[in-house]
């Protein structure tokens, strides 16, 4: 997919905002202030207006957020079904990474 | 605080803004941006990044610091031009800035040279050359019909050699386009950490000059320059920062 690249480095990894993005509107569209605030209360990252809205371009771009109607001058962002799929392969990468590297951990000297 | 809001939202190109800016607005308001420094920088790289658009993508590394050399070089002239009135004051910043720049722009035409191998290269290694003469050509009309201090003339010789660097860096974006080269990261992480280091002496020199010197660190024209100066100067060193990220050019193209 052309521009696809921009989202993801040379080892296939999410750059961290729009993966961030994607979890905070997991659970339901959001604007861009509940957005930040939601990843600062719930992961303690604090995503700046520029790099959140740089975020929220490409997502839209890609067709894995889409904006809904404004509700006067702040407009929500959900999730669309290709962000979900997306969401959760890369989730369940991540959850198989964790999984792993705990384990080995445990296992390695003290 | 509108006034900040607005003048952020204004540093995003046009198509930019017709699509996000009254909820961009709304969201540095919201974030009480003017009492967050920290977001104001954000917002600023934020901006950067959307004009950079697809020169900012790692598809095209190269192309990215090429930009950021332009926007580097047309800096360093304006602090050069700035630095004039100053001669023999904070030599020490003002030698690092020059050799960091040098370094920096070194490595570049380092990492660009194998293009010109590429046998159209010679179309393009004319608009430099074609641009500087015409720029010199300007700058000698303007001095023919000044008479004493001329603010327009000064504009005008300024927009001018601007138009040249950007035609410049245009004219190698497209021949690296032609004919890709495969630089190593090495070499544009070389180039970004002279531009930062650059920038950084520039921020010293301004420092040092203002302190040490009798009219106070706040008076004449001075501020707005320097700060000008120095935010090109990082402005250039993030696009380039972005470009020394991936490993290769030739991989991504």
């Amino acid at each position: 997919m052309d521009g696809w690249e921009e989202m993801v480095d040379e080892l296939g990894r999410w750059a961290e905002p729009s993966l961030l993005v994607l979890a905070s509107l997991a659970d339901g569209a959001k604007h861009g202030y509940a957005i930040t605030t939601d990843v600062a209360e719930q992961v303690g990252v604090t995503l700046g207006p520029g790099t959140l809205y740089a975020a929220l371009s490409r997502l839209e771009d890609r067709g894995l957020i889409e904006a809904l109607p404004a509700e006067g001058r702040r407009r929500p962002y959900r999730l669309t079904a290709a962000g979900a799929a997306e969401l959760s392969a890369q989730a369940t990468r991540m959850q198989r990474l964790a999984a792993l590297s705990l384990g080995r951990l445990r296992l390695g000297p003290a | 605080m509108t006034g900040l809001v607005r003048a952020l939202v204004a540093c995003y190109p046009p198509a930019w803004r017709r699509r996000y800016g009254e909820e961009y607005a709304q969201l540095l308001r919201d974030l009480r941006v003017h009492r967050r420094p920290a977001l104001v920088v954000d917002s600023l790289f934020g901006a950067v990044r959307a004009h950079g658009g697809a020169l900012m993508s790692r598809r095209s590394p190269m192309t990215s610091l090429v930009w950021a050399a332009g926007l580097f070089t047309v800096a360093g002239l304006a602090f050069a031009k700035l630095a004039e009135d100053f001669h023999g004051q904070a030599r020490a910043s003002y030698a690092v800035l020059v050799v960091a720049a040098t370094v920096a722009l070194l490595a570049l035409a380092v990492a660009a040279a194998p293009a010109l191998r590429d046998r159209h290269a010679w179309k393009y290694a004319v608009v430099p050359l074609a641009g500087t003469a015409l720029w010199y050509g300007t700058v000698r009309l303007t001095l023919a019909l000044s008479t004493g201090r001329n603010a327009v003339g000064f504009v005008v010789v300024a927009a001018a050699g601007t138009l040249v660097v950007g035609a410049t860096a245009w004219a190698a974006s497209a021949a690296l386009r032609r004919a890709p080269v495969a630089s190593g990261a090495a070499i544009r992480v070389v180039a970004a950490a002279g531009m930062g280091l650059a920038t950084i002496a520039a921020l010293a020199w301004g420092l040092q000059v203002r302190s040490l010197g009798g009219s106070g660190f706040l008076a004449g024209p001075f501020l707005p320059s320097w700060i000008g100066v120095v935010v090109a100067l990082a402005a250039a060193t993030a696009l380039a920062g972005s470009s020394a990220r991936y490993r290769t050019a030739a991989g991504h193209s």
